[in-house]
């Protein structure tokens, strides 16, 4: 590694703790003054209930001194607390156990958008025109413009509910099959229009004229030379989809109830669960943070001409 | 010949894996989806309906909810030997003395004693603990930190109330009763993972996939496991209902505990035999502010003239809704027009007729207005009659023209949304403008608590069939009283009257205040142990309430359900928890 670039990404990881330590100042302060609190519910508890809970897990003390213990505890030992509204269970422990779901769904359903949707845009750009290009293009618009909880449905009631082949509950076996694809075709879509537009960008450059002439073989061409340089906008696209689709999405958790953290982290709000509220929001900053600087890194191996300031 | 013998060992292959899948399904198991992932599984902390019925399958009290040979559901001793009646002591306090069964076991085979109990049922009700359902214990004497419960020896276990309840029983079957061990809820987490869940009931924890699925697996040291029908029970974790039904479609799930509202008009036509409207004791009703004034700018009226006008007017809007109208093209869910706060399922005192019905003023209609469709006309006339007492009614337009713009509070939901629209709909029809504001579940909790709001949508669910589960929440000190009754301004109006003397009680009077009367009421009633007295003394409670206009109930709810038709042996109890040990599929 280059000392130019030892410094690039020194100044990077000090750019996203900064980032992060924003995100947890604002949210903590601004999370608690929203009305409400964990301990309401429908049906009152008493005070002195009320207040030996808030006593327990320290939210009596000043605002001040709860969030410089929080960031103490975080930097520490790591510790997110336990959660306030499923008693007994930690913080960190819900996060991993919702991750371990979502990953597995994220990163089949990136892969698949991944290898589906640059060959697709591959095919479409060097068949630029023909029947084939029309129908991938079409094909890709629909899908880009169809928002996933009518995909989702869809699907349900095709395949679960019609047909019978699938599940329709993540937790069964091969219940992940109809999620995993709901989840990937918009960003497949995306990918495929991506590829397209940038290679038939990279088709129409000099040096490849160039290789033409030179006699090089069509496939060489495209592999060689064009494929890997116009993957760059579809690697600046790829590294916060694959955070996005990795964190859980909402919509497609609910509609096959897939177990993963979408659906924690936006219940965690509803609940005031505060400790899990600040939990998922660090984990799902840091990874978006982290994901965009990975594709920042990977440009300048698929383009060595990328230089770093 | 080698083709041959290929032939017979891969038929012998097949043969032998049928003959062990058939033997693998000799052990029954249902799968059911209840609602989403339970906040907690501890049944001192539980406050939820679908937790309360997972913990129903883990646990077992002193007393039980049972169905006998003639389907009638009612309490039946379980861990204690009988349900003695109490022996009331000569300051009025009730002491009973319980008798464990033998050969009671935990899921981990060590033997459970009088004193699990006792420390269970101290541990639940302590402030320290802070259980949502603490105050279940506040009937028995030294509630909250002394409680007076204590295991004079392993199998006996001696408990004191304040003075005799007749709902006590049932109590004991409530899920903040249970026992649990203390050597096993020392750790906090003991309720979230299935090694460390050390249980009493039907089944034990076999599996928590946390949002995921919780497996529960028939107990082998339940004293009565002869009794438990189905083997395995798998409770689906999910909330989303068009999720449910396509899980309930495909054959996937026997039980779903909820349908999507759209659905629900297709769905009884579709599944005639599998569609079930159960009961639920609760009542959704709208809650209006007894600090917020109704009067027009520049009235006369002050202090309990005031406050009485706007108790009148409260209960005239009240009867401009149409419940039928509610029920029929809203809720659609089987939901029966209310005319009483204290909900359909509770009984009175006799233990058969429901106390609604013999709830309000009138011989001829039940409650406290005519919800018959053809008494609507005559409703809406006494209604704008009363109102046009205290507003300029202007006769060309048929409206109102100075009745101050009120605002109606619901928590966002479709369902909430589609009421406070028909509500808005009716009383602007006679001038009145009403506007509507939504409040997120938590915010909207918050400020119905403090007051805030004029007029706010709001719900209550029975914990025990008692009546009084629906009137002490009213008391000027309640958590839950988001009236505000006897609090701000409220607290000085004396314009409420109670006569309890007919009951034995020396409760009377006039004029008084919220304090005076309502709050004397229920500490006599809490009290009283006359049954027929206490009865009474509760209707009369019900009829100050209502006289407030303060409480205006829409419509009793259900509880509507699928359940696949060959499961046999499913029953629910009156407060919603669904038992599947005695279920058996097919045959």
């Amino acid at each position: 590694m280059s000392s130019k670039m030892f410094f690039y990404v020194l100044k990077r990881i000090l750019l996203a703790v900064l980032t992060i330590w924003i995100v947890i100042t604002v949210t903590f302060f601004v999370m608690h003054a929203v009305p409400g609190g964990p301990f309401v519910g429908e049906k009152a508890i008493s005070k002195e209930a009320q207040a030996a809970l808030e006593a327990k897990y320290g939210l009596d003390k000043p605002l001040l001194e709860q969030y410089v213990t929080y960031l103490r505890d975080i930097v520490t030992r790591f510790d997110f607390g336990p959660s306030l509204k499923q008693r007994g269970r930690m913080v960190i422990d819900i996060i991993a156990d919702g991750m371990k779901t979502s990953a597995k769904l994220g990163l089949i359903a990136a892969g698949l958008a991944a290898v589906i949707g640059i060959v697709l845009g591959a095919t479409a750009a060097i068949r630029r025109n023909t029947f084939l290009d029309k129908v991938i293009m079409v094909i890709t618009t629909a899908f880009v413009s169809m928002p996933s909880f009518i995909m989702g449905s869809f699907l349900l009631i095709v395949f679960s509910v019609s047909l019978k082949w699938l599940p329709a509950n993540g937790a069964a076996q091969g219940g992940l099959v109809l999620p995993v694809i709901t989840l990937s075709l918009y960003p497949m879509s995306y990918i495929t229009r991506l590829t397209r537009s940038s290679m038939l960008d990279v088709l129409g450059q000099d040096y490849i004229r160039t290789a033409k002439a030179k006699g090089v073989s069509r496939w060489s061409i495209i592999f060689g030379h064009a494929l890997k340089n116009s993957l760059i906008p579809v690697i600046t696209y790829f590294g916060p989809m694959l955070a996005f689709i990795v964190t859980g999405s909402m919509v497609v958790e609910q509609i096959f109830a897939v177990p993963g953290i979408g659906r924690q982290f936006v219940q965690s709000i509803t609940n005031r669960d505060y400790t899990m509220i600040m939990g998922t929001t660090i984990f799902l900053a840091s990874l978006i943070v982290i994901m965009n600087l990975v594709s920042d890194l990977l440009y300048k191996v698929v383009d060595p001409r990328i230089e770093f300031d | 010949m080698k083709k041959l013998l290929a032939l017979v060992l891969a038929v012998l292959m097949v043969l032998s894996c049928v003959v062990l899948a058939s033997a693998e399904e000799s052990k029954t198991s249902i799968n059911v989806c209840i609602a989403s992932e339970p906040d907690t599984l501890d049944p001192a902390l539980n406050s939820a309906v679908d937790g309360a019925t997972m913990i129903a399958h883990l646990f077992t009290g002193l007393s039980n909810w049972a169905m006998d040979e003639n389907g009638a559901l009612g309490i039946v001793p379980a861990c204690a030997t009988e349900l003695p009646a109490a022996v009331v002591n000569e300051d009025g306090t009730a002491t009973y003395t319980y008798t464990l069964v033998d050969g009671l076991k935990w899921s981990d085979g060590k033997d459970l004693t009088a004193k699990d109990f006792e420390f269970a049922w101290k541990r639940a009700a302590s402030s320290a603990l802070g259980a949502d359902y603490g105050y279940m214990f506040e009937v028995v004497k030294g509630y909250p930190d002394e409680l007076a419960v204590e295991a004079t020896d392993d199998k006996t276990l001696v408990v004191t109330l304040n003075n005799d309840v007749s709902y006590w029983n049932e109590l004991l079957a409530f899920p903040t009763f249970l026992p649990v061990r203390e050597d096993i809820v020392a750790s906090e987490a003991w309720a979230t993972a299935p090694e460390t869940y050390v249980c009493n009931g039907p089944y034990t924890m076999t599996g928590w996939d946390h949002n995921s699925v919780i497996t529960l697996t028939k107990n082998p040291n339940y004293f009565l496991a002869d009794t438990i029908k189905m083997d395995e029970i798998k409770f689906y974790l999910s909330d989303d209902a068009n999720n449910m039904l396509a899980n309930f479609q495909n054959g996937d799930w026997k039980l779903i505990d909820d349908v999507p509202n759209a659905e629900i008009d297709n769905l009884k036509v579709q599944y005639p035999d599998e569609f079930f409207v159960g009961s639920q004791m609760g009542t959704y009703y709208v809650s209006w502010n007894m600090n917020a004034n109704l009067l027009p700018e520049g009235s006369e009226l002050t202090g309990a003239e005031a406050a009485k006008a706007n108790a009148e007017i409260r209960f005239a809007i009240g009867l401009l809704f149409d419940r039928n109208y509610i029920v029929t093209e809203i809720g659609k869910a089987g939901q029966q027009p209310a005319s009483s706060f204290v909900a359909l399922g509770l009984t009175d005192a006799d233990g058969i007729k429901q106390f609604y019905e013999n709830a309000g003023p009138s011989d001829e209609y039940v409650g406290y207005w005519d919800t018959s469709a053809d008494a609507y006309e005559a409703n809406w006339t006494t209604a704008m009659e009363t109102l046009k007492k205290y507003y300029t009614f202007d006769e060309a337009t048929q409206q109102f023209t100075n009745f101050p713009a009120v605002e109606y509070l619901y928590n966002t939901s479709e369902g909430h949304k589609a009421i406070g629209e028909y509500l808005q709909s009716v009383v602007s029809g006679v001038g009145i403008n009403m506007s509507l504001t939504n409040q997120e579940w938590n915010t909207f909790l918050n400020t119905r608590k403090n007051g805030d709001y004029t007029v706010a949508r709001n719900g209550w669910l029975a914990d025990y069939n008692d009546p009084i589960s629906f009137l002490d929440m009213w008391v000027s000190g309640s958590g839950n009283n988001d009236s505000q009754f006897g609090k701000g301004e409220n607290a000085d109006v004396a314009i409420y009257s109670i006569d309890l003397t007919p009951y034995g009680s020396d409760v009377k009077v006039e004029n008084g205040t919220w304090a005076q009367t309502y709050d004397a009421a229920i500490a006599a009633i809490k009290t009283c142990t006359d049954k027929d007295a206490r009865y009474g003394m509760m209707h009369a409670a019900e009829d100050l309430l209502m006289s407030t206009g303060a409480i205006t109930p829409l419509y009793y709810y259900t509880d509507i359900y699928m359940l696949e038709k060959d499961v046999k042996g499913f029953f629910a109890n009156p407060l919603g928890y669904k038992y599947f040990m005695y279920c058996t599929i097919g045959e």
